[in-house]
This record gives C-alpha cells, structure tokens and sequence, in this order.
C-alpha cells in the first residue's frame, strides 16, 4: 500500500516507521522548520516532502494523486480535517484517516470532512483501562475495526454456571458469538448443541456490552 | 439578523461592533478571554470563550438559528473548518471566511468558501498607489481577480481609437466620459486628451495597460 502521512510529529514519525518496516510505501509531509530537522535523523531523507499541505504542488510531489490511504497526524484538528476533505474532495483518495488530538472534536471527524476512520486516542486509551479493569480472566486477544468488538478468550472455571449448557440454550445477546471451543488441545467448532465442560477455552467474538454478559455465565451461580 | 463571528483579533472586534451598530445580535467566539479585550466598549454582544471546533460553543453561540457566520481567526484551517460545519451541519445561508495567509487560498477553494483575502488586496492596492498613482481601482470583484480600473487620457493618446489604447485580450472597455457626460465606448471611440475611461480588467490586463500608458 502507498500512504501519505500529513504531519511528522511523533504519531506521523512513529506510524510512518511502522509501515515502512511492514513494507509499505510512505511518504511523509511536514512544514515546520524545527520538527522537520528531527524528521531527517529518523525517517529515510527520499521520504519527507517539506513544504504546506494546501499547497497543491507540495501534496503532488508527494504522490497524493496515487496515495492508497493519506493519513492526517498532525496535533491540530483543523488541520487533520482539512487535510482529509482535501485528499478525497481534490484527488478521490481512497482511504482517509484521521487523528482526534481533542476528543471534543471527534463529532467531526466523518462524513462531514469525509474522515472514513478516525482515531481517538483519549477514547481508545480511556476504553481499553476501562476494560482491563473490568474483564477479570477475560483476556482480548485481538481488536476488531476500530475496537468495538473483539476477540476474546477465558477458560471455564470448574464451578461456572455455563458449565453442562449448551450455546443455544445460554440466551447470548446478539452481538456475541462462541467462535471456538478448545477442548483437551483440539479445537471443537461449537454448534448449537455443543455443551460446555470445566476447562474448556472459549474463544468469542463480541462487543463491549457483549463480553459483560458473557462473564457473568463464566461466574459461579449465585448462592439460593 | 443573527450573527456569529469566529475570532476576537482586530478583524472580529471590529467587524462585531460594525454589525452591533448596525442592530444585529451578535455572538462572538474566542479561546482565549483577553481577546475580548478588544472590543468597543460599548458592543454590546455575546461573548462566549472556548474552541470553535466544540459544539457545545457553538450552539451556545446559537448556531442553529444563526443567519451568517464569519470566520476571521488568523488561522486558515480552522476559518474553513468552522464555515464548513456551518455550512453543512447547520445550513447557515450566509458564510463568509477571512483568508490569513495568502498561501492557505487553494484550501478555501477546495471548501468552496466564500473568501476576503485581506491581505493579498492590501498588497495590491498599495502597490498600485506606490507604483501607478495615475492610475486606480474603483471596483474589485472577488478577490482581487477582476478590477474595474480608471486612467485619465493623456495628451500623448490625443485623438487615437480606445482599442489602439487598451490590450486586446484580458481588459474590455466599461464606460468613457467626457466633460462630465458618460457614454458607452467600444473599441472604435476615438478618445481625447483628460477623457477619463473605465476598465474592466484581470492582473495580467491591466499590467499589460500600464506597460502601453508609460
């Protein structure tokens, strides 16, 4: 994939060496004098494009005419919006993304200024505490899109109330789904009928709201 | 009629007190509260402190009723970020936004902005009174990209046809008059010395009309 980055701060910098190791193509705009000097110690020099993101010579030099995804990192809202609504509006990139520095801006960040994922850094770190400290033995193997569902596993404690039940009787809300059982080492693709036993693993995919139902069948039944 | 200004700078306070005076109910946003500072002491207006970018300002502000919305801020981005949502989000009939840097204008094109680039108009007037004081402006259209021009005939052109005077492309002919009495010309009008003429014309135009008036 080829992705033009708008803006070399630390986010800019740091995602444009991640996708330079995973072997994608990347270029790299930024206009200030300063950061611009520290860009050129860490950043390959064929990849920085110095000069004002509006200016329409600087983006083309850069190659947003053939950019796959552009991706705006700088730590101004404005600016992020702008460059976003500029890509798709000017050169019909395919892909916009675009990073929320104050949260109270996020209700921007879509359709408006054709923003297609935005990333909130506040909202995404307050969510995955949160979670943490929620989920006890549940343990999030992957995030799905921009985290609202996810991967997750726990293993059936011996006095779970799930345990001798099978998936279609558990009543699980709609956005979770058994997506594996392993059992004794083999994985067990559950069916309908599939009763649980102690110590399998149960892998699941589900939303936030999903997950907390799911650990209450994980948990003992309550004493009568 | 409602108005909401983004902006508290020299441009802002001064163009909330104009509409003040004028009648109209004005709200003014700024981050930071000494902007506010600057305005007359006798507006009497909303002031309402916090980022442009935060809807709850900008309802405070009354964006939903608001009949106009100028964002003046010397930031490029922001001014077109803010008329953008006012435009869209909230359909505001009139939005105008003030181009600070002469080097952010393709950015308001793209949002299709109505734009006032003062200061690349500021540099070309003053030019034009440094370098062609005989010479001056009476109209400027959009920003500066056609201009109605008046030039006094000099002896020199005495009795020559306007078409011979003025350049073929980018500059047509708007009115000529003479002793007090305007007439339409055309290329054919033969001119006379203290005529004074009216031209339409673009930059390249009118540099061309100057070349051929020294």
């Amino acid at each position: 994939m080829f992705v033009v980055i708008v803006g070399g701060g630390r986010t800019g910098t740091q995602l444009a060496s991640i996708l330079i190791l995973q072997k994608h193509q990347v270029h790299i705009i930024e206009r200030r004098p300063d950061v611009l000097a520290r860009i050129h110690r860490e950043l390959p020099t064929e990849i920085i494009y110095e000069g004002n993101y509006s200016d329409p010579l600087v983006l083309e030099q850069a190659g947003v005419k053939n950019a796959d995804v552009v991706a705006a990192c700088t730590v101004n809202d404005a600016d992020n919006l702008a460059v976003c609504f500029l890509a798709r509006k000017r050169y019909n990139t395919p892909r916009t993304i675009a990073r929320v520095n104050n949260p109270r801006n996020a209700w921007l960040f879509d359709e408006k200024f054709h923003v297609d994922v935005a990333l909130n850094n506040a909202e995404i770190m307050a969510r995955m505490i949160e979670e943490e400290m929620s989920m006890g033995d549940m343990i999030t193997l992957l995030k799905l899109r921009r985290g609202d569902y996810s991967l997750v596993e726990e293993k059936v404690p011996p006095k779970a109330r799930l345990i001798g039940m099978a998936i279609k009787d558990l009543a699980l809300p709609e956005e979770c789904v058994i997506a594996a059982i392993i059992r004794h080492g083999k994985v067990v693709v559950p069916r309908g009928i599939t009763v649980f036993e102690a110590g399998d693993e149960v892998l699941a995919i589900t939303s936030h709201d999903g997950a907390i139902q799911l650990m209450e069948l994980f948990s003992p039944p309550n004493p009568v | 009629m409602k108005y909401i200004i983004v902006g508290c700078g020299r441009v802002g306070s001064e163009l909330a007190y104009t509409l003040y005076t004028r009648g109209h109910t004005v709200a003014i946003i700024d981050h930071v509260a000494s902007a506010f500072n600057n305005l007359h002491p006798d507006f009497r207006g909303r002031m309402i402190e916090g980022e442009a970018l935060n809807k709850d300002v900008l309802l405070r502000a009354g964006i939903e009723t608001a009949d106009g919305l100028a964002t003046v801020t010397n930031s490029d981005t922001l001014n077109s970020v803010v008329a953008h949502i006012g435009r869209t989000a909230y359909h505001i009939p009139r939005v105008v936004v003030r181009n600070y840097d002469p080097d952010w204008r393709p950015l308001h094109e793209i949002f299709e902005h109505q734009i006032v680039s003062s200061s690349s108009w500021g540099a070309q007037r003053i030019e034009e009174m440094l370098a062609h004081p005989d010479m001056h402006t009476i109209y400027s259209a959009g920003n500066g990209e056609v201009e109605i021009y008046q030039f006094i005939v000099s002896h020199k052109f005495d009795g020559q046809k306007l078409g011979d005077i003025i350049p073929n492309s980018n500059c047509s002919p708007v009115s000529l008059t003479r002793a007090g009495k305007a007439i339409l010309p055309d290329c054919n009008t033969i001119v006379h010395e203290n005529d004074i003429v009216l031209v339409s014309a673009t930059l390249e135009g009118i540099q061309a009309l100057r070349q051929q008036l020294i």
